[in-house]
């Protein structure tokens, strides 16, 4: 065993040594490498973070909303339309919900404002997400002012900052109390945004749901599970997109990894010729272009997966955030929660390390199996 | 001893370009003795050394070393006989650029998993032999002439080969590092070591060293055929 390591560790020594002597063009190659994998890295880790972020919003959503619709546009609802709702079988309960969006064009940036079910604020008072807390510079204690739907401007007392599991779920967020809400949207009494249904057996929804339209023909029950197809693919998408645009540059580099690969060199022969004339055998060689592919790939795969982990959660993707994300640019910015899947490292470690490992292999074996005699020729 | 059997070896067979460098030849080479091959270029000395070194397979005729048939073996065991049997110095030395001289030296013994500690003081024993241990981490670009081979002859001594087999040994050397060598291979060869050189050069065929030379042309053998 230990003849079988050490043979492992002279050759990747003089594998080492002998990149080192090609540093121009060894260099080049781990550059274009890593850079592949950090694209292609970042898009997974990035696209996943995100749909995990949109998991994390709809664990706690209802299992049906319901909303109401006028000519096709959405419309608060008359809070009455709960009572008869909650008489359908298999309906737990319904909850009214107010909620809506503020636009702030002093900061540019949308926030949501949301009555909660528990512990809401006390009227006056409000509970802000980080964004909403970092732009404005309100912290606990002190006291901002939003214009309502009337014009005027209403202020609140900071209760506390929102600090969630989800950012994306909370960056934005103020939380009011249903009084002020009211009051700040003109919303009246008897309507909400709409209401919030909870369901115990999910082969239900779509029956529940078609109760709801034949009740309320006005009204468009959205299922939980539909949200989550909704963001699946439109994060997807949007990934499969990046994936597209970038295969050209994928399809670029494994022509010049192909290149490097098949084409070994004179120097490379004749060095090839010597190794087997003082002793080499042909698994000796292969084993060598093994360890050299490997080195170069493992260093790639590890630099590249390092730094787009870093690149998505770090600096919040900063250069694929744009495509990626596709939100309005009103939107406060928020950084997503760090989460590594293993079988995602997996699978992306076996698209870029095994193929590049495996043609640096096959074309030496060509040059690994000529006569040793030939370098005496 | 290795002994040759009427072997042949045909390059390129059935190409246009097919040439036989060896017609049927049967040799003898005792151990620890200094065998040279002689004769001019295109006569097939370099041939007959890699059949014998095991570098190649004759087209025809069988090949014994001590008595033990070798053409046959599978390329694995022939690896293992040319890498502990034989050391091999190369008319143009062949050593590996980029790398140091004690890299170069330590190379033929990677496969064989040797502890590299034992590896790497033998290695620069070897090179202190040669007055080489302050070159040890030169690369071999940097060094001269007669530099670069001691450090070719060095390597091919790392596995302690008990035959040195060498190619055309001082066509790439001026007169004076031509004898410093024949000096080298003197020593080898009081120490039991079996010698096979190619050459036509007066200074490696008119030595003292020489026990036997074996002269060929177009690939026969002309002279000294048959041992003394």
């Amino acid at each position: 065993m230990a003849i079988v390591i050490e043979r492992h560790r002279h050759i990747i020594d003089f594998i080492l040594s002998s990149m080192l002597r090609r540093k121009g063009k060894n260099g080049a190659l781990l550059l274009v490498y890593t850079l592949i994998v950090f694209i292609l890295a970042s898009v997974l880790f990035f696209t996943h973070a995100l749909k995990r972020e949109a998991a994390l919003v709809l664990k706690e959503a209802p299992e049906i909303i319901v909303q109401r619709t006028l000519t096709g546009r959405y419309q608060t609802i008359p809070i009455a339309y709960s009572d008869r709702i909650r008489e359908i079988n298999g309906v737990i309960s319904v909850r009214p919900r107010l909620w809506g969006y503020q636009y702030d064009s002093v900061f540019l940036a949308n926030y949501t404002l949301m009555v909660p079910a528990d512990n809401p604020p006390e009227p006056g008072s409000i509970d802000v997400g980080s964004a909403v807390s970092r732009m404005r510079g309100a912290y606990t204690g002190d006291i901002i002012a939003f214009p309502g739907h009337d014009g005027l401007a209403h202020t609140f007392t900071v209760r506390k900052v929102i600090d969630g599991e989800s950012q994306l779920l909370t960056s934005d967020l103020i939380l009011i109390s249903e009084k002020d809400y009211r009051d700040f949207s003109g919303i009246p009494a008897d309507q909400a945004t709409d209401l919030a249904l909870r369901v115990r057996n999910p082969r239900e929804y779509a029956t529940i749901a078609e109760k709801i339209i034949r009740m309320y023909p006005d009204t468009r029950p959205i299922v939980r599970s539909e949200i989550q197809r909704t963001y699946d693919a439109v994060f997807g998408w949007r990934s499969g997109l990046v994936i597209v645009i970038f295969s050209a540059m994928a399809l670029a580099f494994v022509i010049f990894a192909w290149d490097k690969a098949t084409g070994l060199s004179a120097e490379e022969r004749r060095e090839i010729g010597i190794l087997k004339a003082i002793g080499w055998e042909t698994s000796d060689i292969l084993l060598m272009k093994f360890w050299e592919g490997t080195a170069i790939s493992l260093t790639a795969f590890l630099a590249g997966t390092i730094l787009a982990y870093a690149h998505v959660f770090l600096t919040s993707s900063a250069l694929f955030a744009p495509v990626l994300k596709g939100w309005s640019t009103l939107y406060p910015t928020f950084r997503l929660t760090p989460f590594l899947d293993f079988g995602q490292v997996a699978t992306l470690f076996f698209l870029t390390v095994v193929p590049y490992t495996i043609t640096t292999i096959v074309p030496s074996w060509r040059a690994a199996t000529i006569d040793p005699d030939a370098v005496m020729r | 001893m290795i002994s040759t059997r009427d072997i042949s070896k045909v390059f390129n067979a059935g190409q246009p370009n097919e040439f036989t460098a060896l017609h049927g030849i049967s040799l003898d080479v005792r151990f620890h003795e200094t065998t040279v091959l002689k004769g001019p270029s295109g006569s097939g000395k370099t041939t007959l050394l890699g059949l014998m070194g095991c570098m190649a397979r004759p087209s025809t005729g069988r090949i014994f070393l001590d008595e033990r048939e070798i053409t046959s073996l599978p390329e694995r065991f022939l690896t293992e006989i040319r890498r502990s049997t034989f050391g091999f110095i190369f008319q143009q030395f062949n050593l590996i650029k980029g790398i140091s001289a004690l890299e170069n030296v330590m190379a033929p013994a990677y496969p064989t998993g040797e502890k590299f500690s034992t590896l790497r003081s033998r290695a620069l024993e070897n090179l202190e032999l040669f007055n080489l241990a302050n070159r040890a981490d030169a690369r071999i670009e940097w060094l001269s002439g007669g530099e670069a081979q001691r450090v070719a002859i060095a390597r091919a001594l790392i596995n302690n080969p008990s035959i040195i087999i060498a190619d055309e040994p001082t066509a790439h050397l001026d007169t004076r590092l031509s004898h410093e060598f024949m000096g080298i291979m003197g020593d080898l060869k009081a120490k039991g070591t079996t010698i096979i050189l190619a050459s036509h050069d007066p200074i490696v065929y008119d030595s003292n060293l020489a026990d036997r030379v074996v002269e060929m042309r177009d690939g026969q053998v002309v002279d000294g055929g048959t041992a003394p």
